[in-house]
């Protein structure tokens, strides 16, 4: 398969091969989501077991005062779907029949819908990794192409020395050194700037109030991601640019009269993106792993924290949850690098 | 790879005379000679290398000569700062700062570097062996790396680990297998694709050499270079991820301490005894950066074609 079906395009309006060029493309791209969609049902199920394994609902009741009897435990539990005297091949069969035809993801062990859970803090999630996986692809590339065409100049220098240091911050560190940073601010101006914990105020109202209120707990976070974030992407970018300046066709755009800028920002600019690209789409877990640690940091009540609320209550259905999400990430993350790929690759012929 | 090289620029003594005044060297440079060279010439690196020793002397005399044990307590001295007594101040217990922080850098990097030898272990013999034998082997192996990505390794890794009692040398081992080698593992096979079709490799195979032990002594010994950088790199992961496992409640429990664990328990009080926090992150954030240096200091002088340090 190709992107470019030859045969049929060659002597052809190019329009008419333009969207023949789409046609297949989306078909590979639904052929490939069919793949990623079958290894997300095989991994979420190898989770479910796993959590059998490791965690224990049961383990929630001991040392209550007064002891709860064993009947009263079951009798609980079971309901739920969480006891361990049903055969565990049937209690799996009722979760994922559940799933299958009532997309219903399971209780807790306290009785809460998993469903209603991930609804809710999907969102708190996002509004976090959503933006720092901009700013920081923006920072990155921008930092990239701007220490690339200055190398080994002072520019290039500092930045290289700042981003060795900021990759390698632990982001619990670099989370609580902002902390500490915009307490000192907050205290130093005597008004509150900035807000440490939490995702929003209760009771703002009205559209600017909200926006003001929604960046003033956005902002720490989102400087803790960006801030490790940033480097590895420039380090990419700097050294793909640098392979792609001395190449052929760059030095022919500067002989037909391009400024190096131009010729820089035109030609080796979109060669070296691919693979940033695919860098920043493969990411997307990553950060998503950073914001388990940046969301309890601030107390944001999205899925990171939602991960370790599960595990320490033993909440199997809701850790199960969560690996499905994490999962749909990392393949939603693919596909994009994929479109990615052929966006800006004229060479790529998908197969 | 020779072992022995020609350094160009050093002129020769012992060159016969000619008619040329001056003359290209003859004198062989050994490569650790010609590796050491080049290393000394980024002043990062050899930055990080001291740092790295000084807190490698840290974590071993430290606990030596530390006043207090890291699990005494002093009912006299709760939640001071620096003092000549207790010289990073005591946490709300009693506990002394100093003493938690070289046993839990110890600690850290006991579990860092065990891990990231682990890793590098399997990562090259699974890499290089899925490359060499091709065919099922190689197929299945890639299966199983794409699934490893797919499964949020992080949420695996605290399941099991928030179970394992808090045994270092458990998270250890879990570390290595869950979370650490599979990612290298996909990097080493890429690469050890074009070597297995090198003339030096049929060669062997021909002579009747058995495949694993071309694996040993033929492709492992030329991705050297690549292990050496991938060990130190991966130390700084093993420690990031330990920190946020143990930050988390997760990884090593007390008595055990580790910097994770410490910064975790210095955040809760984080305006009114900074120094809890200050100490712990320091150490941290000094042993990532100084590692991630030496990686850097690494890859241009193990690398031939780099030209970052100048010539050799």
């Amino acid at each position: 398969m190709n992107v470019y079906p030859a045969q049929r395009c060659v002597g052809d309006p190019a329009h008419l091969c333009k969207r023949e060029r789409i046609i297949t493309l989306i078909k590979y791209l639904v052929r490939r989501a069919l793949g990623w969609l079958l290894m997300i049902v095989v991994a979420t199920n190898i989770t479910y077991f796993l959590a059998w394994g490791f965690l224990d609902p049961r383990s929630n009741y001991v040392g209550r005062r007064p002891p709860l009897t064993e009947e009263q435990i079951v009798n609980t539990l079971a309901p739920r779907n969480l006891s361990d005297t049903v055969p565990l091949i049937e209690r799996w069969w009722t979760w994922l029949t559940g799933i299958l035809l009532r997309w219903d993801w399971g209780v807790s062990p306290t009785g809460g819908s998993v469903n209603e859970q991930v609804a809710y803090r999907m969102w708190v999630s996002a509004e976090l990794v959503l933006g720092a996986t901009i700013l920081t692809t923006v920072l990155g590339i921008a930092l990239g192409v701007y220490t690339a065409s200055r190398q080994y100049k002072l520019a290039d220098r500092i930045g290289q020395a700042t981003s060795i240091i900021t990759m390698n911050i632990p982001i619990v560190v670099a989370a609580f050194a902002i902390v500490l940073l915009a307490i000192g601010l907050n205290d130093a101006t005597g008004v509150r700037i900035f807000y440490v914990t939490g995702n929003a105020s209760r009771g703002v109202e009205g559209f600017f109030p909200v926006l003001i209120d929604v960046l003033q707990h956005l902002t720490l976070p989102t400087i803790a991601l960006v801030v490790i974030g940033y480097a590895g992407i420039h380090f990419l970018q700097r050294s793909l640019l640098l392979d792609n300046i001395g190449a052929d066709y760059v030095r022919t755009a500067r002989a037909k009269g391009l400024t190096k800028q131009q010729a820089i920002r035109k030609h080796a600019l979109r060669t070296s993106l691919i693979p940033v690209a695919t860098q920043v789409a493969f990411t997307i877990p990553a950060i998503f792993t950073g914001a388990v640690l940046t969301e309890t940091i601030f107390a944001w009540n999205g899925m990171g924290k939602y991960f370790i609320e599960t595990i320490t209550k033993n909440d199997i259905h809701g850790t199960v949850a969560v690996a499905a999400f994490g999962a749909v990430l990392t393949a939603i993350g693919a596909i994009l690098a994929d479109v990615a790929v052929v966006v800006l690759d004229p060479r790529v012929r998908v197969s | 790879m020779t072992s022995e090289m020609i350094d160009p620029t050093v002129e020769a003594s012992t060159a016969a005379p000619g008619p040329e005044t001056t003359r290209v060297a003859t004198r062989r440079l050994s490569k650790w000679t010609l590796y050491s060279r080049r290393y000394a010439r980024n002043r990062g690196a050899v930055a990080g290398l001291i740092i790295f020793a000084l807190l490698v002397l840290f974590a071993i005399i430290g606990p030596l000569i530390a006043r207090y044990d890291h699990v005494e307590l002093d009912f006299l001295a709760l939640s001071t700062g620096p003092t000549a007594e207790h010289w990073f101040g005591t946490n709300n217990a009693g506990n002394d700062l100093f003493a938690q922080v070289a046993v839990g850098l110890q600690r850290s990097l006991m579990i860092a570097v065990s891990v990231s030898v682990g890793v590098t272990i399997v990562s090259a013999l699974v890499g290089t062996a899925a490359a060499y034998f091709g065919g099922w082997t190689e197929r299945i192996t890639l299966l199983v790396i794409h699934f490893m990505m797919v499964i949020p390794s992080f949420l695996i890794l605290a399941m099991i680990s928030n179970k394992s009692g808090g045994d270092w040398r458990v998270i250890a081992l879990i570390m290595i297998f869950v979370i650490g080698w599979y990612f290298p593992a996909r990097v080493i096979w890429t690469l050890a694709l074009s070597l297995r079709e090198r003339e030096y490799v049929s060669a062997a195979r021909y002579m009747g050499v058995r495949g694993f032990r071309i694996v040993l002594r033929h492709l492992l010994p030329n991705i050297g270079s690549l292990l050496v950088i991938n060990f130190t790199l991966g130390v700084v992961n093993a420690v990031v991820a330990e920190t946020g496992l143990s930050f988390l409640g997760f990884g090593v429990k007390i008595p055990d301490v580790s910097l994770g664990a410490l910064i975790g328990a210095g955040s809760s009080s984080l305006i009114t005894s900074p120094w809890l926090f200050y100490f712990p992150a320091a150490a941290l954030t000094l042993l990532t950066v100084s590692m991630a240096l030496v990686a850097d200091g690494l890859r241009d002088a193990l690398d031939p074609t780099s030209a970052a340090g100048g010539r050799a």
